[in-house]
């Protein structure tokens, strides 16, 4: 994952995007590889470059399970819980993750060394369960692999 | 603009090219059931319930949606989509309390109860303020099949209190986006947005901010679109479905809005916008503020007329006489002001007056107070004698002045340091009491119509002037009607512009409305930092009383209380009760006794919100202090060996009947207890019931947990299988008498306890009286527990019911009395 950058850099960021409705989602993006989560500075914003109500922009942020308002862990869980994965047992993998680094979907571990995202579908069906540890696929998981390859991370 | 012809369900219908299926429908009269579509909202197509089948389109398409075209074939009515319009209703109210379609006592319950019951969280159809005006409602009773067959999946949210004029309950909501549509459509940028996904979407703020930080201005568009009980006006909450309607103009400042007033029983429920257009906005003090105003408790409705230092009310013949008495013998000296938001034919007949009797009209811009150059003069002239009499429509001039004056004549609506410093007092009508025309600041004539009926010996202030000159002996004031006047009215001018505009910015709001401090009377304006003379409540010296130890929700708007109060916990007996104040300020209000500790000095109450005492109570956390416990109060139950006693409870009912169930199972009696709520997540403690009692059985209203049905299907079902000995009934009325009668055709000695207004608890003020066996009994020494077969029910209910206007009046409408609860204390419906 790239670095942090400096929140000094927000305007020069948002001058790149036309002030259009469309460009709302790719600025969501752009804020979350840039300052790795969404905060309420920059919702308010992108909110005011693109002249929208910052409810609203909140309101598309939270639709997309790919933008996050906690910053992420070290290490970066996504489990797939597609249609493949689920009726492989995705849930296993899940609660493997779950109890081997005691975080939830969605969360990140206290120490910052861990977080947990549930995803629908990655595309890689045929390997199905799945997870994405740090961009890295693993597919036909199993919960004891799961535990493994986390312990590994640790 | 060219139209096209489409067929609907056989008729032929012409709309313009454009225009929606759902439209064409419409205006040929063909009703489609809908929700989230709204005649001054674009499509949406969130509910479903519009869909029709077009003849070769595949599917259902979502009529609203659909632009109708030439020749298109549509239908409306057919049986697939009455069984998808059934399903998806079913869908839509598996997220929107719903126990009370189910609940086979619905029928007789709203007879008993045909108001709501103002709860906290509107967890049921009996308990929501949306009751007669629910679309949702509406629905379900017409349709056909009202067998809801999904399980409720309660969402649990709290009740959102945390902004000056809303109490919103999105357990009710259905994501129709009927609110935040309207908002965007008002206010360019909307205050409020959908978040979240899937089960989890909800209305709501950026990082649920408070409505305070959000954007909102107030304006109660959302409000009055809802087609749920989920967004409500704090004040109207309670007040009942309007009766009455009429377009009218608000005076609060020059800009003199078009409203419509909703009006109930002649009394103002709100200004509200007389269209969903941007034009039609409101402000918070419109639309809010004005029904607050009007019905405040601080109105004046009464003559006063001071004699040898006192204020003495008195009639209207004998203060005009005063007033008469007054005024001719310092004709030439007077001097009458008044405030630019006063209706034309008032301002002119004030002119009229002032120039009768030789003296002159001071006009003050609106907003104006004591310290404006033409006050200033005033004061100047008073000083030098020249001006002896003073006749104003407000607290417009200062207390030196009023002190000053001979004579000071003050016609006004409300409470104010003038009215207190004035010689005689006279009270008028205000806004929705008021006939008459009202020019804004932009020159538009608005017409003002009276809808609401005046308090007590109110009159409109040109009838006012009118018997005044009439005692004066004055020619040129002979009007019936504020009508009869407006046409004599030439030229006059417009009052100044109000240079902010409180419609886009709720901080703009005017500070006051003719000379009183409007937050004075709008408590919720304080929200935005108006000035006012009210204390925060808040503030409010801090009790040194009972120590809360601990405080949670178990169940939605049920509430379990512990308190330190070791005297009562050493000398509490079961079915014993007691009488607690939150503050010194506070009613006092009876709760039964669900638990107690002797040793540790403490007791435990179950406590439902359901008007302002239980929610002074209910809104306190662990670590405040109660200002009064006092009990145990009521004679405790007997106990006996009886065989089989069946203990009924529900609501606050189930902790009432805790402590009974234990004592009466110790004394060797087989207990039975059976507990009745709603739905299944209303239920509570049953595990601490089911480890004092021999058999604990479960009835829900919607029968979502254990028997379908109450207490009533209970004891029937008991009785099938073996003999009871005694019934115990805590509960609502509703249920007791209900039960009671049941109980009296198996001929099962029945106690009940009873729930009367009670004051003092002691026998003392007797407002807790109930007639039993045609004696009269008083429920705190005597009760609370009385033979059901005996009790009159009817007196009772009639009873209760006594203050439910004043009871409505005194909940509170600032902001302080928040509900905070921890999600993890309440369980889904699952």
């Amino acid at each position: 994952m790239s670095e942090i950058l400096p929140m000094s850099l927000l305007p020069s960021l948002l001058a790149a995007y036309d002030r259009e409705r469309e460009n709302l989602i790719p600025l969501l993006q752009k804020m979350q590889e840039s300052f790795h989560c969404l905060s309420p500075e920059t919702v308010k914003a992108v909110a005011d470059h693109l002249h929208l109500s910052e409810n609203d922009v909140y309101g598309v942020a939270t639709f997309y399970s790919q933008i996050r308002f906690i910053p992420p862990g070290r290490h970066h869980i996504r489990v797939c819980d597609g249609t493949a994965c689920h009726v492989r047992g995705s849930d296993r993998i899940l609660e493997a993750v779950e109890k081997s680094t005691g975080v939830q979907p969605g969360q990140t571990s206290e120490d910052g060394s861990f977080s947990v995202e549930r995803v629908a579908c990655f595309g890689s069906c045929a390997l199905a369960p799945v997870m994405v540890v740090d961009d890295k696929v693993f597919g036909r998981m199993t919960g004891t692999a799961t535990r493994k390859l986390i312990e590994g991370k640790e | 603009m060219s139209t096209i012809k489409l067929s609907i369900d056989g008729q032929e219908v012409e709309v313009e090219q454009g225009a929606t299926v759902f439209q064409a429908a419409r205006e040929a009269g063909i009703s489609i059931p809908t929700i989230c579509d709204h005649k001054d909202l674009s499509p949406y197509g969130a509910c479903r319930m519009c869909v029709v089948e077009i003849e070769g389109v595949r599917g259902f398409p979502t009529s609203c949606t659909t632009p109708a075209t030439q020749g298109m074939q549509v239908s409306t009515r057919t049986k697939r989509l009455t069984d998808l319009r059934n399903c998806t209703l079913e869908l839509l109210f598996s997220g929107h309390p719903n126990s009370c379609f189910a609940c086979p006592h619905r029928e007789p319950c709203e007879t008993h109860r045909p108001q709501a019951t103002k709860a906290g969280r509107s967890t049921r159809c009996g308990f929501c303020a949306n009751r007669e005006e629910c679309d949702l409602r509406e629905m379900v009773l017409t349709s056909e099949r009202q067998e809801l067959k999904l399980p409720v999946m309660y969402s649990a949210y709290k009740l959102e209190r945390d902004d000056p004029f809303m109490d919103r309950d999105y357990n009710l909501c259905v994501l129709c986006g009927r609110c935040w549509r309207i908002c965007e459509k008002i206010h360019g940028e909307p205050a409020i947005s959908i978040i979240n996904r899937g089960k989890w979407s909800k209305i709501s703020t950026a990082f649920d901010k408070s409505h305070l930080e959000s954007g909102c201005n107030f304006c109660g568009a959302c409000i009055d679109i809802c087609p749920t009980g989920t967004l409500m006006d704090r004040y109207a909450r309670w007040q009942g479905k309007p009766e009455h309607e009429s377009v009218s103009a608000c005076i609060l400042c020059p800009n003199g809005c078009s409203v419509k007033a909703e009006n109930k029983g002649g009394k103002l429920l709100a200004y509200t916008m007389p269209g969903f257009e941007a034009e039609d906005r409101l402000c918070a003090l419109g639309r809010f503020g004005a029904a607050q105003i009007v019905n405040s408790t601080k109105r004046l409705t009464r003559p006063l007329v001071r004699e040898d230092g006192d204020q003495i009310p008195m009639s209207w013949d004998d203060a005009l006489q005063s007033v008469g008495k007054g005024l001719i013998a310092r004709r030439g000296t007077v001097v009458v002001v008044i405030s630019a938001t006063t209706t034309r034919e008032e301002r002119f007949i004030y002119d009229r007056l002032a120039t009768a009797l030789q003296g002159h009209l001071i006009v003050l811009p609106f907003e104006a107070d004591c310290e404006t150059p033409k006050i200033k003069e005033l004061s100047d002239s008073v000083q030098q004698g020249k001006v002896q009499a003073l006749i104003t429509n407000g607290p417009l001039v200062s207390p030196q002045i009023l002190k000053n004056v001979e004579f000071s004549l003050v016609i006004d609506c409300l409470e104010s340091m003038a009215s207190q410093l004035a010689t005689i007092v006279l009270p008028s009508a205000i806004l929705s009491e008021v006939d008459g025309t009202f020019k804004t600041s932009s020159g538009k004539i608005r017409t003002l119509s009276k809808s609401s009926i005046l308090p007590g010996g109110a009159r409109p202030e040109w009838m006012i002037i009118c018997l005044i000159a009439k005692v004066l002996g004055l020619n040129g004031f002979d009007f019936d009607r504020a009508e009869t006047i407006t046409s004599l009215i030439q030229d006059d001018p417009a009052p100044e512009k109000f240079e902010r505009e409180p419609r886009n910015n709720c901080r703009d709001i005017p500070i006051r409305f003719r000379g009183h401090l409007v937050a004075d009377f709008v408590p919720g304006l304080k929200a935005f930092e108006l000035p006012t003379t009210l204390v925060d409540e808040a503030e409010d010296e801090i009790c040194n009383g009972f120590a809360l130890l601990e405080k949670k929700e178990i169940a939605p708007n049920m509430h379990l209380l512990i308190i330190e109060a070791p005297q009562v916990a050493r000398f509490a007996l079961p079915g014993q009760f007691v009488i607690l104040m939150a503050k010194e300020t506070s009613e006092r209000s009876p709760f039964t006794l669900a638990d107690w500790d002797a040793n540790a000095g403490t007791i435990s109450l179950i406590i439902e919100e359901v008007g302002r005492s239980s929610r002074e109570l209910t809104s306190l956390t662990a670590g405040d202090q109660l200002a009064h416990v006092s009990g145990p109060l009521g004679l405790p139950l007997s106990i006996q060996e009886k065989g089989t006693i069946f203990l009924g409870g529900g609501c606050y009912g189930i902790g009432a009947i805790f402590p009974l169930a234990r004592i009466l199972h110790e004394a060797g009696n087989r207990v039975i207890c059976m507990i009745e709520a709603a739905s299944s997540h209303l239920l509570y403690w049953q595990q601490e019931l089911a480890e004092v009692c021999d058999e604990l059985l479960i009835a829900t209203k919607d029968g979502s947990g254990g028997m379908h049905g109450g207490i009533q299907e209970g004891v029937s079902s008991v009785t099938e299988k073996e003999h009871i000995n005694q019934c115990i009934i805590i509960g609502c009325t509703f249920m007791m008498q209900q039960v009671s009668d049941l109980t009296k055709t198996f001929d099962i000695p029945t106690l009940v306890a009873l729930n009367p207004i009670m004051v003092d608890g002691t026998g003392m003020c007797g407002a807790c009286r109930v007639s039993i066996a045609n004696q009269t009994q008083f429920a705190c020494v005597d009760g609370p527990f009385f033979d059901g077969h005996k009790v009159d029910w009817e007196e009772l209910t009639l009873r209760r019911n006594a203050y439910a206007p004043q009871e409505i009046q005194a909940l509170p409408q600032g902001i302080h009395l928040t509900s905070c609860l921890p999600t993890s204390t309440l369980k889904m419906g699952d």
